[in-house]
């Protein structure tokens, strides 16, 4: 057998294994959703995952998770290998890690005649015509929402005696599809208030890469004096207060911090070094998602096609009362609600 | 060689012996290359501050423990752990789990706990993360000690390891209250201003060169990185030398994600894959430092100098990028750029060693 026969065979065998998973699986009477997104192990889409999982076995659905690893490509293979199997759900949901590269695989999946519900990322010019609707959160509410508690902050210091504040933003790398939707809501939010941004650093995501971005930020604007910094998420925030306070800042008095996502240091906001967030849970999320795929497969439309999840802000006052209630009926502290160190 | 031979070899002066050693291209690169990194520290405003200096090794100082402790297993000619950051994922899970477990504090049961109480707690949960890391360290080495492909034996052990940090912490993040006993190494400052961390990355590299310079082992690493027929017919045989240098790098990485949950008092396992470093990547990262050091990638030739230089001179570049207001995108191709002119750079340096020898 030639090298390329083997190959041809284990693809084979890999398809026809692949079709008798999925037929196992969706051949029954309930209607059954598959869902393409990032791993569970990024804590945000791990906790959208247990949305979409339980309130789809709360609502009788069977649902089938294919995972990749921030990985266009790796997507795009498995939706060929789904199609290839045969066996069509009645929903997908399409999380793409990269809405523009993915738009091959959203075009063969809505081909099948299969509706797609789109998460997280807004739907733009060319995929809209391809799905039923968007579930997912609202960059630019959560970002305004933080502009409005930076005016709010502010407001406070000039009544105190305050005046001219110096902004510096901890952002997404610049590339980022989120980061423009975020910077424009927030500089619209802070219009015509004591606030300048004299500072946008886009180190990267996450915790060390927020540290790193300020410190580096600090030595460059510290002279010129910092007195709010805006986190265009709470991990990116929670490195960035660890560096301000390296630096001798006195986080709250001399620096005031607001983030967005609730994904940083719970403790951080009740110590008084972040004076708030947005809430964005990724759990509502998941939720969402199956609530936009119930009401449209039970009246074969969405009454929005854009649907967010609520965005309200958080602070060390209201902390330990905010909820929301979830899609499944159930009422969620921010401690279920939010995907950082939350639980502690 | 004859002692006038000797006498005019040690008179020659240091430029002089700069063009016996190296080719003019070698130089000119170099030069070229000094001459554009000057002028860019003394060009930039609040790049040569005390400050601003600290801030870069503070910068360099994680990424560089590692790759202090990668620069080991690279030595003795048993290329790289690409299980680095799985190692740090799985330490940092392990470490922060027994920091949040009510059962290890150790103080009262009400108010606040005692210091002896965190240092305990702490302590406890140092001690079994560096088990683990030596496990995960002696596991791989044992078996490419054996013969197997380091690249194949550390990407099957990076599955195993992130799966297991990500079955054990449910893929959440798990957290950690302050006070807690990690904080002094994670954000706390013994010497002035001067971030522990950045003192215990000087501490370990000092530490890490001095032991391959002066110590028997350190010798046994370049003999069997260099030369491992040679190393075999003296008596030190792979096996043993590829264990070792792995729990090394094992546990530099399991120290890291120690001092990097006492930052941020949380562990997520997904820490290591997309937090550091413009490529997102650790293990990658520094995989890079340990190249742009100059370190051969087939052993026995190098240092742990060489490595923490080099992870200052990547974490200096992107500083300078910083404060000159460019984004990420140019910083990756920057930082990219580097490590491929100082492939190119150490590659002739070596091939014209090779020539002169």
């Amino acid at each position: 057998m030639t090298y390329l026969e083997k190959t041809m065979r284990n693809m084979m065998v890999g398809v026809l294994a692949f079709g008798a998973m999925a037929t196992a699986s969706l051949a029954q009477d309930k209607p059954s959703i598959i869902s393409f997104n990032g791993p569970a192990g990024e804590a945000y889409i791990g906790r959208f995952i247990k949305g979409i999982k339980d309130t789809a076995e709360l609502k009788g659905f069977d649902i089938q998770v294919f995972e990749n690893q921030f990985n266009q490509a790796e997507q795009d293979q498995q939706v060929q290998q789904v199609l290839a199997a045969g066996v069509l759900p009645d929903v997908f949901i399409w999380w793409p890690s990269d809405a523009v590269a993915g738009l091959g695989s959203l075009r063969a999946l809505a081909r099948t005649g299969v509706p797609v519900l789109k998460i997280n990322q807004l739907p733009n010019e060319q995929d809209k015509q391809y799905i039923f609707g968007y579930a997912g959160p609202d960059d630019r509410l959560r970002a305004r929402n933080a502009g409005y508690m930076m005016r709010e902050a502010a407001a406070a210091k000039s009544a105190a005696g305050g005046e001219g504040f110096n902004v510096l933003v901890l952002s997404y790398p610049h590339s980022y599809g989120g980061y423009g939707l975020s910077i424009n809501a927030f500089k619209e939010a802070i219009a015509g208030s004591d606030l300048t941004i004299i500072g946008d650093v886009d180190e990267g995501f996450g915790q060390a890469n927020g540290y790193k971005g300020a410190a580096k930020a600090i030595a460059a604007l510290r002279d010129e004096g910092i007195h709010f910094v805006y986190g265009m998420d709470d991990a990116i925030l929670t490195g960035g207060i660890k560096a301000l306070e390296e630096a001798g800042y006195s986080m709250g008095e001399d620096v005031i911090a607001v983030g967005t996502v609730c994904n940083g240091d719970k403790q951080l906001i009740e110590e008084g070094k972040q004076f708030g967030t947005t809430l964005q849970s990724p759990l509502h999320e998941g939720q969402l998602a199956i609530k936009m795929v119930e009401e449209y497969l039970e009246t074969g439309e969405l009454a929005n096609y854009i649907n967010f999840t609520p965005n309200p802000a958080v602070t060390a006052t209201n902390i330990d009362t905010v909820a929301l209630r979830g899609y499944d009926g159930k009422l969620y502290g921010i401690d279920e609600l939010c995907s950082g160190a939350w639980g502690g | 060689m004859t002692d006038a031979t000797a006498m005019s070899v040690d008179d020659l002066n240091f430029i002089q012996r700069i063009r016996r050693d190296y080719s003019p291209l070698v130089i000119a690169m170099v030069g070229l290359f000094i001459v554009v990194f000057v002028a860019g520290a003394t060009l930039t405003d609040d790049f040569l501050t005390w400050f601003n200096v600290k801030t870069i090794i503070r910068d360099a100082a994680l990424v560089g423990i590692m790759a202090i402790g990668l620069t080991f297993v690279t030595l003795s000619g048993n290329f790289f752990l690409l299980s680095m950051k799985e190692i740090a994922a799985l330490s940092i899970i392990c470490f922060a789990t027994l920091m949040g477990a009510e059962w290890n504090q150790w103080g009262p049961a009400e108010g606040d706990p005692t210091t002896s109480a965190l240092m305990m707690t702490f302590l406890v949960a140092f001690a079994a993360t560096m088990i683990i890391a030596t496990i995960t360290g002696a596991i791989q080495g044992a078996l490419i000690g054996l013969g197997g492909n380091p690249i194949v034996v550390t990407l099957g052990a990076a599955g195993l390891f992130f799966g297991i940090g990500s079955w054990w912490s449910d893929n959440l993040v798990v957290s950690y209250r302050r006070p807690h006993g990690a904080e002094w190494l994670g954000t706390g400052s013994f010497l002035g201003d001067i971030p522990n961390i950045t003192v215990a990355f000087i501490i370990i590299a000092v530490a890490a060169e001095l032991t391959l310079r002066y110590t028997t082992f350190g010798r046994q690493v370049y003999l069997v990185g260099a030369n491992r027929a040679a190393g075999r017919a003296t008596g030190h045989e792979n096996f043993g030398m590829a264990i070792k240098c792995c729990i090394i790098a094992s546990v530099c990485a399991a120290f890291v994600a120690v001092a990097f949950s006492g930052q941020v008092s949380s562990a997520h396992v997904n820490y290591f894959s997309s937090e550091f470093g413009s490529s997102g990547d650790m293990t990658i990262m520094v995989i890079a430092i340990v190249m742009v050091g100059g370190n051969s990638i087939m052993g026995g030739y190098g240092s742990t100098l060489r490595t923490s230089l080099g992870a200052i001179f990547i974490s200096s570049i992107d500083n300078m990028m910083v404060l000159n207001g460019f984004n990420s995108g140019a910083r990756v191709l920057a930082v990219g750029l580097m490590i491929v002119f100082s492939i190119i750079v150490f590659a002739l340096v070596r091939r014209g060693s090779r020539a002169v020898e």
